[in-house]
């Protein structure tokens, strides 16, 4: 915001003004051509979560925040800043808002080129830090016997210094200046001087980047996409979400987005409860011709994709994927020939009796791959298992459910007799078939039974599944288990709903924070042993790290990303909602040292 | 009270004195011929698995047959595609690279190769291949063995190696061996030792552990060395993408590094079942696969004939069975017995060795072996390695005339 | 006085107990070759109480270490077990490979290390991960108890039967696997069996099936008919083959020479008659405890002859050096990299377990092991820097760089690598002390003289 209104008024107020010019665009001192650029335009905005006291005892109650504040370096970085905020009369927090408060850009421009630029809300603040850094500075460099090292040079009337012989930073009015080489930072200083022109703010990609970012943000981000892909080791990335199947089911249009687009922009706009993240690219990837154009199915016959609403849903997953057009393009999209494609080909030759998979079998759905994840019901009188994995099914639409249906049927049949019988050749225990109904639809259920077992409260990982299929209103639901299986019955039943609007193409996935919480502290003894066997924890170590990663997820409730197209270009938008938990952190045996 | 070193040995050994170090070794082949100046002169031997059962029908194809066209309603290939060899065969359209070869004299077709009573089936058809014993127990693979004989307390070489991302097939299982599995270069490129003051004596001719360590850790600073060259080494040629040429530009690149590896195995189709096994939807995947197969063979070769060294490398693939004559109602093949087995290299013969199999006279719908599998491999171990065969094989199985001169 | 002229006659001296004297005294190299060849490597603690309290003290607290097992037993088992229910096929193993890193009884854990060479369960064969962990338990219960008993259990293990393709055994179709791992590898040796014997006996353990996790015996597939078994004949069963190639005189040679190689040397072939007095004294109760002991105690053990006569196989090359230094790191990662030096534990080559000795080196699995120190002590990577080698110093007493480094010397690598140690100490002078000393350890770690033990 401050930042806005200091590019409406740059103008008005640089002309009066002798140097050093107080108020214009930060930008302006960067290079015009800069790979990367992040700027914080409303600063406060971040420093409010680090002011509020609350977040702060949750934060600081955090095993791996108080393991670091015990270490040997943590001690040191804390007497550092003790130091600091006795000398210069602040609290840490208040002087960082202060000295960072009026806005903050950093660019990277080749060759490793880095420049920072701050702009403080009090500049005597910013000239006070600069004196005591100093003199810690030539204590050390007088003990070396080289006091002189740290005198400036002077550029015009700008005095630059370096404390370490590498950095240079300089202070121009309210502003820092700092960079990783001396000629990035006099070229900063001799670009202020010099015509607009040659200025980022003239850039056109710059421009066009940057009114995505939304006007809210509190932080935008800018990478020129174009020159990032000279580098290999990104073009390497970009290639890699190609190379295996499922990223090229799961990524495909973004890969593609990106490979065309030419600048990636980025805005995180934070609220009370959460914050916002949108990130836009250049590029839209609709060539119907496109080997991904899979991705882009026509509206027309891609129907919205409602979010399915079940109990204890983790994860909801929306994707517009024309599962025909996908494996028609196989060839191009991966051109390997696995063991694992060849067995599944195989193994859809016989459930399908020779039917040709991509023309007789995935040309009977229709665009669109619904995936929800969810957490299970288990019953202790039946047993539950030693781990516990939660359900997880896919939905997809049919053409004609009722031709197809009984297809559908006989395959998922012949898949389940055929693993009966390898199991069974390898004296493993196999599954009871059996049917079920919920809500006027027919289920196909398959079980493992628990005759004979004592123990059930510890049972083998297999009773987390009961593979259920289910035909409900034109659509195909395979399931994990039978519960889920029944719970999206009953939700396509209840229809859409709320749903997005017909025609939203966005790809979008929901989890809920608490959910997946929960669901991992249902299986936290198999994550610790994980962990101590993994990482080579002791037993201490590894409940200290996970109490951390479950303290960590404590905080998200919800997250929604969408994915799509937004006319030229490729748009994503990240929903974070937060929570705070009311008491530190749960578990852990340093909770009860006192703070 | 303690004995020393020699009135121990005495106590242990009687009076003989006789260390046993090495004396599990086996007399024949303590060492592989043409080790002496490594880099120099050394055959290397290229073996590639072809996982799954590879269609040999569609692989060097009898079109002048009629039974084939008539068997096969969707798989049959067009003969104007075909690459000819001659009025009867020809190879798979996507085989240019290696038909071309096969023109130029650098590739042979051994046809009909495979064993008596295979029972089909994936594990036990590629043990036999792997073990060279259509029995089953055997618990070594026939490279595995070679690796075995030639690697002893005297030598520190490393005379087998697996290239490639899956784990090593049965082949190279050996009783002492560790024989190496490697993904790419950088997993045997290793920083340089500290710089050490010569340690005293003759440890050279010593034969105790320290010194057997302390000769190996020279011969493997020349291998990393070697690695770190061949890690440099750019190839005139240009190889195809995917996993499989990969690994053959690795072999290549240490073949021309002086690495001193005489036996590379690599593999094509991937772990499980294997790409080649293709029950359903048969034309479009084994195109791709042949075409990758071509591709990299080719680029292989043709970059070893750049540096000069085509006369140095032979390459065979196997595969642990062909396929049915018949379609199966399902677009692809079913298991099958019979297939060509492909030699590459700068020393061949050429042409065909064998005639092709009989389409009418049928083992369960599939063309009969008439050349154990086992002869090809006397093939190479006596005509390219100079390895007497018999030890590795467990019998007497006559080599093909495979080689030129 | 002429000690090899009177070992020459008398084996037996050979084995007699090591007292220290003046012209061998106990040092800190003997003592640090006890902890090599028994317990993985040495602890600087190990080191300082063995020193003070002699051989005889350090041999006996190695086989049956003072303080309380239970607690730590306990623990272990409850963790593998659970990790077992969840269904990792290769819990086991890297469970396992902890265990041998922290246990208070490391020679129990290296003796189920032998055993498991011997039997050579191969856990591919094996489709439930509880199984190959009971397995293992068997393994570790027996190691220093009875042979007898060891073997009686090995015969009844569901998942080493499984292993040797000997889960249905019918009257009509006998499994031979059993028998011929029993008579020809676990007791009387190839050269005291003939395929005739091996047959016989396969007939005495028919109506032996693995059902689930239990073997089971079905009378009506047991082939009550009588054999010859090892030149004894009768209606036997399972059980009797057990007992007579068990009492047979071949079978303690065949345990006291696994022993041999295990302690003594990899190398030197024994002459029959340095091994029978062991062999004969073993044979009266098959005590595996005494036996080892008797080895360990022995001046033969303690003599310069029996130094580095071994090649520690890539787990005991690892599992030592994070024991000495006192760490802990990730053993999945651990095992992995194991596989590629060519001990893929639970999965050994052939059921002739590894060959071991010389054919652990070659030159490329020489690089491997080098490359395997150097991640196991460098700052970051695979193993995240969790081995310390200057903290280590720092606890024991040694902040000092140089002291550090002589430090870090003795407890690795204590005698006979003097040009490694000053080549070593080239790296001291390079940066930070941390990273200067484990680059130290590192150039110990990787140099021929540690691959031996």
């Amino acid at each position: 915001m401050l930042c806005e209104l200091l590019l409406v008024a740059g103008p008005l107020l640089r002309a009066p003004l002798a140097a050093p010019p107080a108020a214009d665009d930060l930008t302006d001192w960067l290079p015009a051509d800069p790979l990367l650029v992040i700027e914080a335009p409303r600063p406060r905005a971040l420093f409010e979560p680090l002011l509020d006291a609350e977040l702060a005892a949750v934060v600081t109650s955090l095993p791996p925040w108080q393991a670091w504040a015990a270490s040997p370096e943590g001690r040191e970085f804390w007497n550092v800043v003790r130091t600091l905020e006795a000398t210069l009369g602040l609290d840490w927090r208040t002087a960082l808002a202060r000295l960072a408060g009026g806005g903050a850009v950093l660019a990277v421009a080749p060759p490793e080129s880095l420049l920072l630029v701050l702009e403080a809300e009090d500049a005597d603040l910013l000239l006070r830090l600069h004196t005591i850094l100093l003199g810690f500075a030539r204590a050390e460099a007088a003990r070396e016997g080289d006091a002189s090292r740290l005198d400036p040079v002077r550029h015009g009337d700008v005095e630059v210094w370096s404390f370490d012989g590498k950095e240079v930073h300089a202070i121009v009015g309210n502003r820092l200046l700092f960079a990783n080489r001396r000629e990035g930072l006099v070229a900063a200083l001799e670009r202020r001087a010099a015509s607009p022109g040659a200025r980022l703010a003239g850039a056109e990609g710059w421009r066009a980047a940057r009114a995505t970012a939304g006007p809210d943000a509190a932080v935008r981000l800018y990478a020129d996409l174009a020159r990032l892909k000279e580098n290999p080791g990104f073009a390497r990335g970009l290639e890699e979400g190609r190379a295996n199947p499922l990223a090229a089911l799961l990524f495909a249009g973004i890969v593609e987005a990106m490979r065309e687009a030419s600048w990636l922009s980025a805005g995180l706009a934070v609220a009370d409860e959460g914050f916002v993240l949108r990130a836009v690219v250049d590029g839209a990837a609709d060539d119907p011709a496109s080997p991904a154009a899979f991705a882009r199915p026509d509206p027309a016959d891609a129907p919205a994709l409602p979010s399915l609403a079940v109990p204890g849903r983790l994860a909801a997953i929306g994707l517009h994927r024309d599962l025909h057009g996908f494996y028609a393009a196989k060839d191009e999209l991966f051109p390997e020939r696995t063991s694992s494609l060849i067995f599944f080909e195989n193994m859809m030759g016989i459930f399908f009796t020779g039917r040709d998979l991509t023309d007789e079998v995935l040309a009977e759905t229709r665009p669109g791959v619904r995936l929800v994840v969810a957490e299970q019901r288990h019953d202790p009188a039946a047993g539950v298992p030693e781990v516990r994995i939660p359900a997880f099914a896919a939905v997809l639409a049919l053409r004609d459910a009722g031709e197809f249906g009984e297809v559908i049927e006989e395959a998922w049949q012949k898949a389940l007799g055929l693993v009966n019988f390898t199991r069974g050749q390898d004296a493993l225990p196999g599954l009871i078939l059996d049917r079920g109904e919920q809500n006027g639809t027919k289920l196909t259920i398959a079980r493992f039974s628990t005759a004979g077992i004592d123990d059930r409260a510890h049972l083998p990982p297999r009773f987390n599944y009961s593979p259920t299929l289910a035909l409900p209103q034109n659509h195909l639901v395979l399931s994990s288990t039978e519960g889920l299986a029944r719970d999206l019955v009953d939700a396509l039943a209840r229809g859409a709903g709320a749903g997005p609007e017909a025609g939203d193409q966005d790809d979008r996935v929901e989890l809920d924070g608490a959910g997946i919480g929960a669901a991992l502290a249902a299986n936290r003894e198999a994550l610790v042993r994980s962990n101590m066997i993994d990482e080579g924890h002791t037993r201490e170590e590894a409940e200290l790290e996970i109490g951390a990663l479950l303290a960590l997820i404590g905080f998200v409730d919800e997250v929604d990303l969408r994915v799509g197209r937004r006319g030229a270009t490729t748009g994503a938008r990240l929903d974070v909602h937060l929570r705070r938990p009311a008491a530190p952190a749960p578990a852990g045996p340093r909770d009860a040292a006192p703070r | 009270m303690i004995p020393t070193r020699r009135e121990f040995l005495e106590v242990a050994l009687g009076a003989t004195g006789a260390l046993s170090f090495g004396a599990a070794q086996p007399g024949w082949l303590r060492r592989l011929p043409g080790r002496a100046a490594p880099g120099a002169g050394e055959t290397a031997l290229v073996v590639v698995q072809l996982s799954g059962g590879n269609d040999g029908l569609n692989t060097v194809v009898p079109y002048g047959d009629d039974e084939y066209g008539r068997h096969r309603p969707t798989l049959r290939l067009a003969e104007r595609e075909l690459h000819k060899i001659d009025d009867h065969l020809g190879f798979h359209p996507r085989l240019g690279g290696i038909a071309a070869l096969y023109r130029d004299g650098l590739a042979s077709i051994v046809q009909g190769v495979g064993y008596a009573g295979s029972d089909r089936d994936h594990g036990p058809a590629l043990r036999a291949w792997h073990t060279a014993d259509p029995a089953p127990g055997r618990e070594t693979g026939w490279l595995g063995r070679v690796a075995d004989a030639a690697q002893g307390p005297e030598h520190d070489d490393t005379p087998v190696m697996f290239v490639g991302p899956i784990a090593a097939p049965f082949a190279l299982n050996a009783t002492r061996a560790v024989v190496p599995a490697i993904g790419s270069l950088a997993e045997l490129a290793v920083d340089a030792a500290p710089a050490r003051p010569a340690e005293g004596g003759a440890e050279g001719a010593e034969r105790s552990l320290l010194a057997h360590v302390r000769r190996t850790e020279r011969a493997a600073q020349a291998l990393s060395e070697a690695v770190a060259r061949a890690r440099d080494a750019r190839s005139r040629v240009e190889y195809p993408s995917g996993p499989f040429a990969a690994d053959l530009f690795t072999v290549a690149r240490l073949i021309r590094a002086g690495a001193g590896i005489r036996i590379f195995c690599t593999e094509l189709g991937g772990e499980g079942f294997g790409g080649f096994d293709n029950h359903a939807n048969q034309l479009g995947n084994h195109c791709a696969l042949l075409q990758q197969l071509s591709a990299a063979v080719s680029a292989f070769l043709r970059d070893l004939e750049a540096a000069g060294l085509l006369d140095r490398v032979l390459l065979m693939t196997f595969s642990e069975f062909g396929r049915t004559l018949a379609e199966n109602g399902r677009r692809g093949t079913g298991h099958g017995a019979a297939a060509p087995v492909l030699l590459a290299g700068g020393r061949l013969r050429g042409g065909l060795l064998g005639v092709h199999p009989s389409l009418t006279d049928l083992d369960q719908g599939a063309p009969r072996p008439h050349t154990d599998f086992r002869r090809v491999y006397a093939t190479v171990l006596e005509g390219w390695l100079g390895l007497p065969s018999e030890p590795v094989l467990g019998g007497s199985f006559a080599p093909l005339p495979a080689f030129a001169g | 006085m002429a000690p090899r002229h009177q070992l020459s006659r008398d084996p037996a001296a050979a084995w007699a107990p090591y007292a220290p004297d003046a012209a061998r005294p106990w040092t800190l190299a003997r003592a640090s070759h006890l902890y090599r060849r028994a317990a993985f490597g040495a602890r600087a603690e190990d080191l300082v109480r063995a020193l003070a309290g002699g051989p005889e003290q350090a041999v006996a607290e190695l086989l049956a270490p003072p303080g309380d097992l239970t607690a730590f037993d306990r623990a272990r088992d409850a963790d593998e077990t659970a990790a077992c229910r969840s269904g990792r096929s290769d819990a086991v193993r890297d469970w396992w490979l902890r265990r041998m890193i922290l246990s208070p009884h490391p020679l129990r854990e290296r003796m189920a290390l032998l055993w498991h060479a011997h039997f050579a369960l191969d856990a591919a064969q094996v489709k439930e991960a509880p199984a190959v962990r009971r397995h293992v338990a068997l393994l570790r219960e027996h190691a220093l108890g009875s042979y007898r008993s060891l073997v009686e259990a090995m015969v009844r293990d569901p998942a080493l039967l499984a292993s040797l393709g000997a889960a249905a055994s019918r009257r009509g179709q006998p499994a031979e696997g059993l028998a011929r791992a029993l008579l020809e590898r676990w007791t009387v040796g190839a050269e005291h069996c003939a395929e005739e014997d091996v047959r016989e006996a396969a007939r005495a353990f028919t109506g032996t099936f693995v059902r689930g996790d239990e073997v089971i015996h079905v009378a009506r597939e047991h082939d009550g008919g009588v054999k010859r078994v090892l030149g004894r004949t009768g209606p036997f069963t399972g059980e009797d083959v057990v007992q007579i190639a068990l009492a047979h005189p071949a079978t303690a040679e065949t345990v006291v020479r696994r022993l041999w190689r295990a302690f003594v040397s990899e190398v030197e072939e024994p002459a029959p008659a340095l091994l029978a007095p062991l062999a004969r004294s073993f044979a009266a109760g098959l005590d595996l405890g005494r036996l080892a002991g008797t080895i360990l105690r022995s001046s033969l053990f303690f003599s310069d002859a029996a130094r580095g006569q071994r090649i520690t196989s890539p787990v005991e090359l690892a599992v030592g050096l994070v024991r000495s230094l006192e760490g802990l790191i990730a053993t999945s990662t651990l095992a992995r990299d194991l596989d590629r030096l060519g001990q893929r534990l639970l999965h050994p080559p052939t059921a002739r377990g590894w060959a071991g000795g010389p054919a652990w080196i070659d030159r490329v699995t020489l690089l491997r092991r080098q490359a395997l120190a150097a991640a196991l002590l460098a700052e970051g990577g695979a193993y995240g820097g969790r081995l310390d080698p200057r903290e280590v110093a720092a606890r024991h007493g040694h902040a000092d760089v140089n002291a550090a480094a002589d430090f870090l010397a003795d407890l690795l690598l204590p005698e006979g690598g003097e040009a490694v140690r000053s080549a070593a100490r080239a790296e001291l002078s390079r940066g930070a002390p941390g990273e200067a000393l484990r680059r130290f350890a590192i150039a110990i770690a990787r140099s021929p003289e540690y691959q031996l033990s």
